[in-house]
Protein backbone atom coordinates (compact mmCIF):
# COMPACT_ATOMS: atom_id res chain seq x y z
CA UNK A 1 0.00 0.00 0.00
CA UNK A 2 1.34 3.39 -0.91
CA UNK A 3 2.26 5.73 1.92
CA UNK A 4 0.41 8.93 2.73
CA UNK A 5 1.97 12.05 1.25
CA UNK A 6 2.29 14.59 4.04
CA UNK A 7 1.09 17.84 2.52
CA UNK A 8 3.21 20.49 4.21
CA UNK A 9 1.86 23.23 2.01
CA UNK A 10 -1.73 22.65 3.13
CA UNK A 11 -0.71 22.18 6.76
CA UNK A 12 1.37 25.38 6.73
CA UNK A 13 -1.63 27.25 5.34
CA UNK A 14 -3.73 25.88 8.18
CA UNK A 15 -1.11 27.01 10.74
CA UNK A 16 -1.01 30.48 9.17
CA UNK A 17 -4.80 30.59 9.37
CA UNK A 18 -4.64 29.82 13.07
CA UNK A 19 -1.97 32.52 13.55
CA UNK A 20 -4.00 35.02 11.59
CA UNK A 21 -7.07 34.44 13.80
CA UNK A 22 -4.99 34.87 16.92
CA UNK A 23 -3.41 38.07 15.61
CA UNK A 24 -6.87 39.46 14.92
CA UNK A 25 -7.93 38.67 18.50
CA UNK A 26 -4.80 40.41 19.86
CA UNK A 27 -5.71 43.49 17.84
CA UNK A 28 -9.39 43.44 18.82
CA UNK A 29 -9.01 42.61 22.50
CA UNK A 30 -5.72 44.27 23.41
CA UNK A 31 -4.84 46.69 20.60
CA UNK A 32 -1.58 44.79 20.05
CA UNK A 33 -0.04 44.06 16.63
CA UNK A 34 2.78 41.49 16.64
CA UNK A 35 5.81 42.80 14.73
CA UNK A 36 8.64 40.99 12.96
CA UNK A 37 11.84 42.80 11.96
CA UNK A 38 14.01 41.24 9.25
CA UNK A 39 17.54 42.46 8.63
CA UNK A 40 19.24 41.78 5.30
CA UNK A 41 22.90 42.73 4.89
CA UNK A 42 24.15 42.84 1.29
CA UNK A 43 22.45 41.72 -1.90
CA UNK A 44 22.50 37.92 -2.00
CA UNK A 45 19.78 37.09 -4.57
CA UNK A 46 18.55 33.94 -2.79
CA UNK A 47 18.32 35.84 0.50
CA UNK A 48 16.30 38.58 -1.16
CA UNK A 49 13.78 35.98 -2.34
CA UNK A 50 13.48 34.54 1.20
CA UNK A 51 13.13 37.95 2.79
CA UNK A 52 10.43 38.94 0.30
CA UNK A 53 8.53 35.70 1.02
CA UNK A 54 8.78 36.30 4.77
CA UNK A 55 7.56 39.88 4.37
CA UNK A 56 4.57 38.80 2.26
CA UNK A 57 3.44 36.10 4.70
CA UNK A 58 4.00 38.32 7.74
CA UNK A 59 1.69 40.95 6.29
CA UNK A 60 -0.84 38.31 5.21
CA UNK A 61 -1.37 37.08 8.78
CA UNK A 62 -1.91 40.68 9.91
CA UNK A 63 1.45 41.27 11.60
CA UNK A 64 3.66 44.31 11.18
CA UNK A 65 6.71 43.66 9.01
CA UNK A 66 9.80 45.82 9.41
CA UNK A 67 12.43 45.36 6.72
CA UNK A 68 15.95 46.70 7.20
CA UNK A 69 18.14 46.40 4.14
CA UNK A 70 21.73 47.34 4.83
CA UNK A 71 24.63 47.67 2.35
CA UNK A 72 27.13 44.79 2.13
CA UNK A 73 29.89 46.87 3.72
CA UNK A 74 27.88 47.65 6.88
CA UNK A 75 30.19 47.54 9.90
CA UNK A 76 29.52 45.26 12.83
CA UNK A 77 29.14 48.38 14.96
CA UNK A 78 26.33 49.74 12.77
CA UNK A 79 24.59 46.36 12.56
CA UNK A 80 24.75 45.97 16.35
CA UNK A 81 23.40 49.50 16.79
CA UNK A 82 20.38 48.53 14.68
CA UNK A 83 19.89 45.27 16.62
CA UNK A 84 20.11 47.17 19.93
CA UNK A 85 17.49 49.60 18.69
CA UNK A 86 15.17 46.74 17.64
CA UNK A 87 15.78 44.95 20.97
CA UNK A 88 14.54 48.07 22.74
CA UNK A 89 11.58 48.69 20.40
CA UNK A 90 8.32 47.49 22.04
CA UNK A 91 6.55 47.20 18.65
CA UNK A 92 9.10 44.59 17.52
CA UNK A 93 8.54 41.11 18.98
CA UNK A 94 10.75 39.10 16.67
CA UNK A 95 14.11 39.90 15.09
CA UNK A 96 15.73 37.87 12.36
CA UNK A 97 18.97 38.52 10.54
CA UNK A 98 18.96 36.73 7.20
CA UNK A 99 22.02 34.51 6.73
CA UNK A 100 24.52 34.29 5.17
CA UNK A 101 25.95 37.67 6.15
CA UNK A 102 29.07 39.09 4.42
CA UNK A 103 32.38 37.56 5.55
CA UNK A 104 33.46 40.45 7.77
CA UNK A 105 30.50 39.75 10.07
CA UNK A 106 30.34 36.77 12.45
CA UNK A 107 26.95 35.01 12.40
CA UNK A 108 27.25 33.73 15.94
CA UNK A 109 28.05 37.18 17.32
CA UNK A 110 25.14 38.64 15.37
CA UNK A 111 22.69 36.09 16.81
CA UNK A 112 24.13 36.61 20.30
CA UNK A 113 23.35 40.32 20.03
CA UNK A 114 19.62 39.69 19.55
CA UNK A 115 17.56 39.61 22.76
CA UNK A 116 16.87 35.85 23.31
CA UNK A 117 13.19 36.70 23.90
CA UNK A 118 13.07 38.17 20.36
CA UNK A 119 15.32 35.55 18.71
CA UNK A 120 12.50 34.04 16.63
CA UNK A 121 14.98 31.93 14.66
CA UNK A 122 15.79 30.24 17.99
CA UNK A 123 19.49 30.06 17.13
CA UNK A 124 21.13 31.86 20.07
CA UNK A 125 23.09 29.78 22.59
CA UNK A 126 20.61 30.82 25.26
CA UNK A 127 17.64 29.43 23.31
CA UNK A 128 19.61 26.27 22.43
CA UNK A 129 20.35 25.85 26.14
CA UNK A 130 16.77 26.50 27.20
CA UNK A 131 15.55 23.84 24.77
CA UNK A 132 18.12 21.33 26.04
CA UNK A 133 17.15 22.15 29.63
CA UNK A 134 13.46 21.63 28.88
CA UNK A 135 12.72 25.26 29.66
CA UNK A 136 10.66 27.89 27.91
CA UNK A 137 12.48 29.53 25.03
CA UNK A 138 12.10 29.97 21.30
CA UNK A 139 12.65 26.91 19.10
CA UNK A 140 14.41 27.01 15.75
CA UNK A 141 11.80 27.15 12.94
CA UNK A 142 12.52 24.13 10.73
CA UNK A 143 12.68 21.56 13.59
CA UNK A 144 9.56 23.14 15.08
CA UNK A 145 7.84 22.73 11.71
CA UNK A 146 8.82 19.05 11.57
CA UNK A 147 7.53 18.54 15.10
CA UNK A 148 4.16 20.05 14.14
CA UNK A 149 3.90 17.75 11.11
CA UNK A 150 4.79 14.72 13.24
CA UNK A 151 2.27 15.64 15.94
CA UNK A 152 -0.40 16.06 13.31
CA UNK A 153 0.50 12.71 11.75
CA UNK A 154 1.13 10.59 14.85
CA UNK A 155 -0.35 12.29 17.89
CA UNK A 156 1.43 10.75 20.88
CA UNK A 157 5.05 9.82 20.03
CA UNK A 158 6.01 8.44 23.43
CA UNK A 159 8.21 5.33 23.25
CA UNK A 160 8.75 5.52 19.50
CA UNK A 161 12.19 4.98 18.01
CA UNK A 162 13.33 8.20 16.33
CA UNK A 163 16.43 8.61 14.19
CA UNK A 164 17.65 12.00 13.03
CA UNK A 165 20.30 11.95 10.28
CA UNK A 166 22.52 15.03 10.55
CA UNK A 167 23.88 16.74 13.67
CA UNK A 168 23.86 20.41 12.64
CA UNK A 169 23.28 23.18 15.17
CA UNK A 170 20.59 24.58 12.93
CA UNK A 171 18.54 21.42 12.65
CA UNK A 172 19.76 18.00 13.82
CA UNK A 173 20.51 18.90 17.41
CA UNK A 174 17.32 20.86 18.17
CA UNK A 175 15.27 18.19 16.34
CA UNK A 176 16.82 15.52 18.56
CA UNK A 177 15.97 17.55 21.66
CA UNK A 178 12.37 18.03 20.54
CA UNK A 179 11.90 14.32 19.92
CA UNK A 180 13.37 13.56 23.36
CA UNK A 181 10.83 15.94 24.86
CA UNK A 182 8.14 13.89 23.14
CA UNK A 183 9.62 10.86 24.97
CA UNK A 184 10.96 9.19 21.85
CA UNK A 185 14.11 7.10 22.12
CA UNK A 186 16.39 9.27 20.00
CA UNK A 187 19.47 8.46 17.93
CA UNK A 188 21.31 11.23 16.12
CA UNK A 189 23.21 9.69 13.22
CA UNK A 190 25.75 11.54 11.10
CA UNK A 191 28.68 11.27 8.70
CA UNK A 192 30.75 9.24 11.19
CA UNK A 193 28.00 6.71 11.90
CA UNK A 194 29.27 3.21 11.21
CA UNK A 195 26.22 1.54 9.64
CA UNK A 196 23.75 4.24 8.69
CA UNK A 197 21.22 2.02 6.86
CA UNK A 198 20.98 -0.30 9.89
CA UNK A 199 20.44 2.65 12.24
CA UNK A 200 17.73 4.06 9.97
CA UNK A 201 15.92 0.72 9.74
CA UNK A 202 15.21 0.85 13.50
CA UNK A 203 13.30 4.10 13.18
CA UNK A 204 9.55 4.52 13.61
CA UNK A 205 10.25 8.18 12.90
CA UNK A 206 13.03 8.95 10.44
CA UNK A 207 14.11 12.56 9.92
CA UNK A 208 16.74 13.17 7.24
CA UNK A 209 18.67 16.45 7.10
CA UNK A 210 22.03 16.06 5.39
CA UNK A 211 21.63 17.59 1.95
CA UNK A 212 22.55 14.51 -0.12
CA UNK A 213 20.04 13.86 -2.85
CA UNK A 214 18.06 10.62 -2.48
CA UNK A 215 20.57 9.11 -0.07
CA UNK A 216 17.90 7.30 1.98
CA UNK A 217 16.72 4.33 -0.05
CA UNK A 218 13.59 2.25 0.38
CA UNK A 219 15.47 -0.56 2.12
CA UNK A 220 16.77 1.91 4.76
CA UNK A 221 13.22 2.47 5.93
CA UNK A 222 11.32 0.37 8.45
CA UNK A 223 7.95 -0.71 7.04
CA UNK A 224 5.27 1.63 8.34
CA UNK A 225 7.68 4.37 9.43
CA UNK A 226 6.94 8.09 9.22
CA UNK A 227 9.61 9.80 7.13
CA UNK A 228 10.37 13.53 7.28
CA UNK A 229 12.68 14.85 4.57
CA UNK A 230 14.42 18.12 5.37
CA UNK A 231 17.12 17.96 2.68
CA UNK A 232 16.99 20.14 -0.41
CA UNK A 233 19.37 19.63 -3.33
CA UNK A 234 18.93 21.49 -6.60
CA UNK A 235 19.87 19.55 -9.73
CA UNK A 236 19.52 20.32 -13.46
CA UNK A 237 16.11 19.10 -14.61
CA UNK A 238 16.49 15.73 -16.39
CA UNK A 239 13.86 16.51 -19.04
CA UNK A 240 13.64 20.29 -19.27
CA UNK A 241 16.97 21.83 -20.35
CA UNK A 242 17.83 25.04 -18.51
CA UNK A 243 15.39 24.24 -15.70
CA UNK A 244 16.25 22.85 -12.29
CA UNK A 245 14.59 20.36 -10.01
CA UNK A 246 14.58 19.96 -6.21
CA UNK A 247 15.42 16.65 -4.59
CA UNK A 248 15.22 15.63 -0.94
CA UNK A 249 17.52 13.35 1.08
CA UNK A 250 15.00 10.52 0.67
CA UNK A 251 14.31 8.53 -2.47
CA UNK A 252 10.67 9.55 -2.44
CA UNK A 253 9.36 6.98 -4.93
CA UNK A 254 10.99 4.11 -3.03
CA UNK A 255 9.91 5.48 0.35
CA UNK A 256 6.28 5.57 -0.76
CA UNK A 257 6.31 1.77 -1.06
CA UNK A 258 7.66 1.14 2.45
CA UNK A 259 6.74 3.98 4.79
CA UNK A 260 3.30 4.85 6.14
CA UNK A 261 3.77 8.58 5.56
CA UNK A 262 6.41 10.68 3.78
CA UNK A 263 6.97 14.39 3.21
CA UNK A 264 7.62 15.29 -0.42
CA UNK A 265 10.30 17.73 -1.60
CA UNK A 266 9.21 20.37 -2.42
CA UNK A 267 5.93 20.88 -0.58
CA UNK A 268 6.72 19.06 2.66
CA UNK A 269 8.84 20.63 5.38
CA UNK A 270 9.77 23.74 3.37
CA UNK A 271 6.50 25.65 3.68
CA UNK A 272 6.45 25.01 7.44
CA UNK A 273 9.58 27.07 8.12
CA UNK A 274 8.09 30.51 7.50
CA UNK A 275 4.84 29.46 9.19
CA UNK A 276 6.90 28.62 12.28
CA UNK A 277 8.74 31.94 12.09
CA UNK A 278 5.36 33.64 12.29
CA UNK A 279 4.30 31.25 15.08
CA UNK A 280 7.43 32.18 17.07
CA UNK A 281 6.78 35.89 16.53
CA UNK A 282 3.24 35.48 17.83
CA UNK A 283 4.47 33.44 20.81
CA UNK A 284 7.16 36.04 21.59
CA UNK A 285 4.54 38.81 21.37
CA UNK A 286 2.18 37.04 23.78
CA UNK A 287 5.03 36.46 26.24
CA UNK A 288 6.19 40.09 26.00
CA UNK A 289 2.69 41.21 26.98
CA UNK A 290 2.13 38.53 29.61
CA UNK A 291 -0.75 37.05 27.60
CA UNK A 292 -1.67 33.38 27.17
CA UNK A 293 0.25 31.75 24.32
CA UNK A 294 -1.69 30.16 21.48
CA UNK A 295 -1.83 26.38 21.73
CA UNK A 296 0.03 24.01 19.42
CA UNK A 297 2.34 26.65 17.96
CA UNK A 298 5.41 25.93 20.03
CA UNK A 299 7.27 22.97 21.53
CA UNK B 1 30.62 -11.41 45.16
CA UNK B 2 33.46 -9.04 45.70
CA UNK B 3 35.79 -7.66 43.03
CA UNK B 4 39.51 -7.27 43.44
CA UNK B 5 39.99 -3.48 43.49
CA UNK B 6 43.05 -3.96 41.29
CA UNK B 7 41.09 -5.85 38.61
CA UNK B 8 42.31 -4.28 35.34
CA UNK B 9 38.79 -4.31 33.92
CA UNK B 10 37.80 -1.68 36.48
CA UNK B 11 38.00 1.79 34.99
CA UNK B 12 38.98 3.65 38.13
CA UNK B 13 38.59 7.38 38.57
CA UNK B 14 41.66 7.98 40.74
CA UNK B 15 44.35 8.11 38.02
CA UNK B 16 42.20 10.32 35.79
CA UNK B 17 41.46 12.62 38.69
CA UNK B 18 45.14 12.84 39.58
CA UNK B 19 46.14 13.75 36.05
CA UNK B 20 43.53 16.51 35.81
CA UNK B 21 44.45 17.88 39.23
CA UNK B 22 48.16 17.93 38.33
CA UNK B 23 47.33 20.08 35.31
CA UNK B 24 45.15 22.37 37.42
CA UNK B 25 47.84 22.74 40.06
CA UNK B 26 50.42 23.63 37.42
CA UNK B 27 48.07 26.24 35.99
CA UNK B 28 47.34 27.77 39.37
CA UNK B 29 51.05 27.91 40.18
CA UNK B 30 51.57 30.05 37.08
CA UNK B 31 48.65 32.36 37.84
CA UNK B 32 49.07 33.53 41.41
CA UNK B 33 46.27 36.12 41.20
CA UNK B 34 43.66 33.66 39.94
CA UNK B 35 40.97 34.81 42.38
CA UNK B 36 38.77 32.62 44.52
CA UNK B 37 36.03 30.09 44.05
CA UNK B 38 32.92 30.90 46.05
CA UNK B 39 30.73 28.02 47.18
CA UNK B 40 27.22 29.05 48.16
CA UNK B 41 25.10 26.81 50.39
CA UNK B 42 21.59 27.96 51.22
CA UNK B 43 19.86 26.72 54.39
CA UNK B 44 21.17 23.99 56.62
CA UNK B 45 21.05 20.85 54.48
CA UNK B 46 23.32 18.12 55.90
CA UNK B 47 24.25 16.32 52.65
CA UNK B 48 25.37 19.62 51.13
CA UNK B 49 28.00 19.90 53.86
CA UNK B 50 29.65 16.68 52.64
CA UNK B 51 29.97 17.96 49.05
CA UNK B 52 31.37 21.30 50.16
CA UNK B 53 33.98 19.80 52.47
CA UNK B 54 35.07 17.46 49.68
CA UNK B 55 35.36 20.30 47.16
CA UNK B 56 37.20 22.50 49.67
CA UNK B 57 39.71 19.72 50.36
CA UNK B 58 40.44 19.20 46.65
CA UNK B 59 40.68 22.97 46.04
CA UNK B 60 43.20 23.25 48.85
CA UNK B 61 45.26 20.46 47.30
CA UNK B 62 45.61 22.38 44.02
CA UNK B 63 45.93 25.69 45.89
CA UNK B 64 42.80 27.28 44.51
CA UNK B 65 41.36 29.72 47.08
CA UNK B 66 37.92 28.37 48.09
CA UNK B 67 35.41 30.43 50.09
CA UNK B 68 32.50 28.73 51.78
CA UNK B 69 29.47 30.94 52.14
CA UNK B 70 26.45 29.73 54.11
CA UNK B 71 23.29 31.72 53.60
CA UNK B 72 20.47 31.33 56.11
CA UNK B 73 17.37 29.29 55.26
CA UNK B 74 15.27 32.48 55.44
CA UNK B 75 17.20 34.38 52.75
CA UNK B 76 14.91 35.57 49.92
CA UNK B 77 15.25 34.80 46.22
CA UNK B 78 15.86 38.49 45.48
CA UNK B 79 18.59 38.73 48.09
CA UNK B 80 20.30 35.62 46.66
CA UNK B 81 20.16 37.08 43.19
CA UNK B 82 21.57 40.39 44.35
CA UNK B 83 24.47 38.64 46.09
CA UNK B 84 25.23 36.55 42.99
CA UNK B 85 25.20 39.66 40.84
CA UNK B 86 27.70 41.23 43.19
CA UNK B 87 29.96 38.21 42.71
CA UNK B 88 29.59 38.52 38.93
CA UNK B 89 30.97 42.05 39.22
CA UNK B 90 33.73 41.21 41.71
CA UNK B 91 37.01 40.63 39.81
CA UNK B 92 38.37 38.66 42.76
CA UNK B 93 35.62 36.02 42.41
CA UNK B 94 36.87 33.48 39.87
CA UNK B 95 33.71 31.44 39.84
CA UNK B 96 30.59 30.49 41.74
CA UNK B 97 29.31 27.07 42.81
CA UNK B 98 25.67 26.96 43.87
CA UNK B 99 25.28 23.87 46.06
CA UNK B 100 22.09 21.83 45.74
CA UNK B 101 19.56 21.08 47.08
CA UNK B 102 18.28 24.46 48.21
CA UNK B 103 15.26 25.27 50.43
CA UNK B 104 11.84 25.00 48.75
CA UNK B 105 11.21 28.74 48.48
CA UNK B 106 14.34 29.23 46.36
CA UNK B 107 14.11 28.84 42.58
CA UNK B 108 17.43 27.19 41.88
CA UNK B 109 17.13 27.41 38.07
CA UNK B 110 16.66 31.15 38.20
CA UNK B 111 19.74 31.54 40.42
CA UNK B 112 21.83 29.32 38.15
CA UNK B 113 20.83 31.56 35.26
CA UNK B 114 21.95 34.58 37.28
CA UNK B 115 25.53 33.32 37.49
CA UNK B 116 27.51 34.85 34.63
CA UNK B 117 28.42 32.17 32.03
CA UNK B 118 32.13 32.99 32.46
CA UNK B 119 31.85 32.33 36.21
CA UNK B 120 29.55 29.33 35.88
CA UNK B 121 31.91 26.58 37.11
CA UNK B 122 29.15 23.96 37.09
CA UNK B 123 28.04 24.69 33.52
CA UNK B 124 24.39 25.10 34.51
CA UNK B 125 23.45 28.48 33.01
CA UNK B 126 21.27 28.04 29.87
CA UNK B 127 23.97 29.83 27.88
CA UNK B 128 26.54 27.29 29.16
CA UNK B 129 24.27 24.40 28.15
CA UNK B 130 23.73 26.07 24.77
CA UNK B 131 27.50 26.24 24.29
CA UNK B 132 27.68 22.49 24.87
CA UNK B 133 25.01 21.94 22.23
CA UNK B 134 27.04 24.07 19.84
CA UNK B 135 30.20 21.97 20.46
CA UNK B 136 31.93 24.48 22.72
CA UNK B 137 32.40 21.93 25.49
CA UNK B 138 35.13 23.48 27.67
CA UNK B 139 32.85 24.62 30.52
CA UNK B 140 30.63 21.57 30.79
CA UNK B 141 28.49 20.19 33.61
CA UNK B 142 31.01 18.29 35.75
CA UNK B 143 29.43 14.84 35.90
CA UNK B 144 28.81 14.69 32.17
CA UNK B 145 32.37 15.83 31.48
CA UNK B 146 33.71 13.23 33.92
CA UNK B 147 31.87 10.48 32.06
CA UNK B 148 33.40 11.62 28.75
CA UNK B 149 36.85 11.79 30.34
CA UNK B 150 36.55 8.18 31.51
CA UNK B 151 35.50 6.99 28.05
CA UNK B 152 38.53 8.82 26.67
CA UNK B 153 40.70 7.02 29.25
CA UNK B 154 40.02 3.66 27.54
CA UNK B 155 41.96 4.90 24.51
CA UNK B 156 39.16 3.97 22.13
CA UNK B 157 38.68 6.21 19.12
CA UNK B 158 35.29 7.83 19.70
CA UNK B 159 34.57 8.49 16.03
CA UNK B 160 31.82 6.17 14.87
CA UNK B 161 31.48 4.51 18.27
CA UNK B 162 27.94 3.39 19.14
CA UNK B 163 27.06 5.05 22.44
CA UNK B 164 23.89 4.39 24.38
CA UNK B 165 23.03 6.90 27.07
CA UNK B 166 20.52 5.55 29.58
CA UNK B 167 18.81 8.50 31.26
CA UNK B 168 17.96 11.87 29.75
CA UNK B 169 18.30 14.26 32.66
CA UNK B 170 19.12 17.90 31.95
CA UNK B 171 22.24 17.90 34.14
CA UNK B 172 23.85 14.61 33.12
CA UNK B 173 22.25 12.58 30.33
CA UNK B 174 21.60 15.24 27.72
CA UNK B 175 24.91 17.12 28.05
CA UNK B 176 26.89 13.84 28.12
CA UNK B 177 25.07 12.72 24.96
CA UNK B 178 25.88 16.00 23.21
CA UNK B 179 29.52 15.89 24.26
CA UNK B 180 30.00 12.31 23.05
CA UNK B 181 28.32 13.23 19.78
CA UNK B 182 30.72 16.16 19.41
CA UNK B 183 33.52 13.55 19.66
CA UNK B 184 32.04 11.73 16.66
CA UNK B 185 30.06 8.99 18.39
CA UNK B 186 26.61 7.90 17.21
CA UNK B 187 24.55 8.49 20.33
CA UNK B 188 21.18 7.02 21.26
CA UNK B 189 19.40 8.44 24.30
CA UNK B 190 17.14 5.99 26.19
CA UNK B 191 14.90 6.78 29.15
CA UNK B 192 11.89 5.62 31.15
CA UNK B 193 9.66 5.52 28.05
CA UNK B 194 12.09 3.49 25.92
CA UNK B 195 10.44 0.22 24.93
CA UNK B 196 13.54 -1.92 25.34
CA UNK B 197 16.67 -0.43 26.85
CA UNK B 198 18.37 -3.84 26.50
CA UNK B 199 17.83 -3.84 22.74
CA UNK B 200 19.91 -0.66 22.58
CA UNK B 201 22.45 -1.32 25.32
CA UNK B 202 23.32 -4.76 23.88
CA UNK B 203 24.54 -3.27 20.61
CA UNK B 204 26.47 -0.42 22.24
CA UNK B 205 30.24 -0.02 22.29
CA UNK B 206 29.77 2.38 25.20
CA UNK B 207 26.90 2.39 27.71
CA UNK B 208 26.59 5.40 30.01
CA UNK B 209 24.02 4.99 32.77
CA UNK B 210 22.51 7.78 34.87
CA UNK B 211 19.07 6.88 36.13
CA UNK B 212 19.40 6.31 39.88
CA UNK B 213 18.13 2.71 39.96
CA UNK B 214 20.39 0.31 41.83
CA UNK B 215 21.78 -2.47 39.63
CA UNK B 216 19.48 -1.73 36.68
CA UNK B 217 22.11 -2.85 34.17
CA UNK B 218 23.25 -6.47 34.34
CA UNK B 219 25.59 -8.57 32.22
CA UNK B 220 22.77 -9.66 29.87
CA UNK B 221 22.35 -6.05 28.76
CA UNK B 222 25.97 -5.52 27.74
CA UNK B 223 27.84 -6.37 24.56
CA UNK B 224 31.06 -8.29 25.23
CA UNK B 225 33.98 -5.89 25.45
CA UNK B 226 31.88 -2.76 25.87
CA UNK B 227 32.75 0.26 28.02
CA UNK B 228 30.29 0.75 30.87
CA UNK B 229 30.22 4.11 32.65
CA UNK B 230 28.12 4.10 35.82
CA UNK B 231 26.98 7.52 37.02
CA UNK B 232 24.35 6.27 39.49
CA UNK B 233 24.78 6.62 43.23
CA UNK B 234 22.21 4.63 45.21
CA UNK B 235 22.05 4.17 48.94
CA UNK B 236 21.09 0.56 49.69
CA UNK B 237 21.28 -1.85 52.63
CA UNK B 238 24.57 -3.05 51.14
CA UNK B 239 26.00 0.46 51.11
CA UNK B 240 26.44 2.74 48.11
CA UNK B 241 25.96 1.01 44.76
CA UNK B 242 25.68 2.24 41.17
CA UNK B 243 23.07 1.74 38.45
CA UNK B 244 25.20 -1.12 37.12
CA UNK B 245 25.58 -4.54 38.71
CA UNK B 246 29.36 -4.25 38.57
CA UNK B 247 30.12 -7.74 39.82
CA UNK B 248 28.00 -9.31 37.09
CA UNK B 249 28.96 -6.92 34.27
CA UNK B 250 32.71 -7.13 34.84
CA UNK B 251 32.98 -10.55 33.17
CA UNK B 252 31.27 -9.29 30.01
CA UNK B 253 32.38 -5.69 29.67
CA UNK B 254 35.80 -4.56 28.55
CA UNK B 255 35.80 -1.76 31.11
CA UNK B 256 33.41 -0.82 33.90
CA UNK B 257 33.65 2.12 36.31
CA UNK B 258 33.26 1.14 39.97
CA UNK B 259 30.86 2.90 42.36
CA UNK B 260 32.22 4.44 44.47
CA UNK B 261 35.60 5.28 42.97
CA UNK B 262 34.70 5.76 39.31
CA UNK B 263 32.94 8.86 38.00
CA UNK B 264 32.62 10.59 41.39
CA UNK B 265 36.29 11.38 42.02
CA UNK B 266 36.70 12.69 38.46
CA UNK B 267 33.69 15.02 38.84
CA UNK B 268 35.37 17.14 41.50
CA UNK B 269 38.56 17.33 39.44
CA UNK B 270 36.53 18.61 36.48
CA UNK B 271 35.05 21.31 38.72
CA UNK B 272 38.59 22.50 39.46
CA UNK B 273 39.52 22.30 35.80
CA UNK B 274 36.45 24.39 34.96
CA UNK B 275 37.83 27.03 37.33
CA UNK B 276 41.01 27.27 35.24
CA UNK B 277 38.98 27.36 32.01
CA UNK B 278 36.84 30.15 33.47
CA UNK B 279 40.04 32.05 34.28
CA UNK B 280 41.33 31.66 30.72
CA UNK B 281 38.01 32.88 29.31
CA UNK B 282 37.85 35.85 31.66
CA UNK B 283 41.37 36.83 30.58
CA UNK B 284 40.40 36.40 26.92
CA UNK B 285 37.31 38.55 27.49
CA UNK B 286 39.52 41.33 28.86
CA UNK B 287 38.14 41.07 32.40
CA UNK B 288 41.51 40.33 33.96
CA UNK B 289 45.12 41.12 33.21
Amino acid sequence: MAATKIDGKAFAAQVRGQISEHVQRLKDDHGITPGLAVILVGEDPASEVYVAAKHKQTVEVGMASFEHKLPADTSQEDLFALIDQLNADPTVHGILCQFPVPDHLNERDVVARIDPAKDVDGLSVVNAGLLASGETGLVSCTPLGCLMLLRDQLGNMSGKEAVVIGRSNLFGKPMGQLLLQENCTVTIAHSRTADLPAVCRRADILVAAVGRAEMVKGDWIKPGATVIDVGITRIPHPEKPGKSKLLGDVDYAEALDVASAVTPVPGGVGPMTIACLLANTLTACCRAHGLVEPEGLTA
Amino acid sequence: MSIDPKDPRLLRGAPVRQRILDDVQAYVAQHSNIGRIVSVSIGDIPEVGIYVRNQARVAEKVQLPFDQEYWGADVTQEECKARIQKMNDDPDVLGVILQRPVPDHINVRSLQSAIHPLKDLEGMNPASIGNIIYNDVALAPCTAAAAVELVRETGLNMEGLEVVMVGHSEIVGKPAAMMLMAEGATVTVCHHMTRSVAMHSRRADVVVVAVGKAHLIGADMIKPGAVVIDIGINQTDDGIVGDVDTASVIDTAGWVTPVPGGVGPVTVAILMRNATVAHQRQVAAGWLN
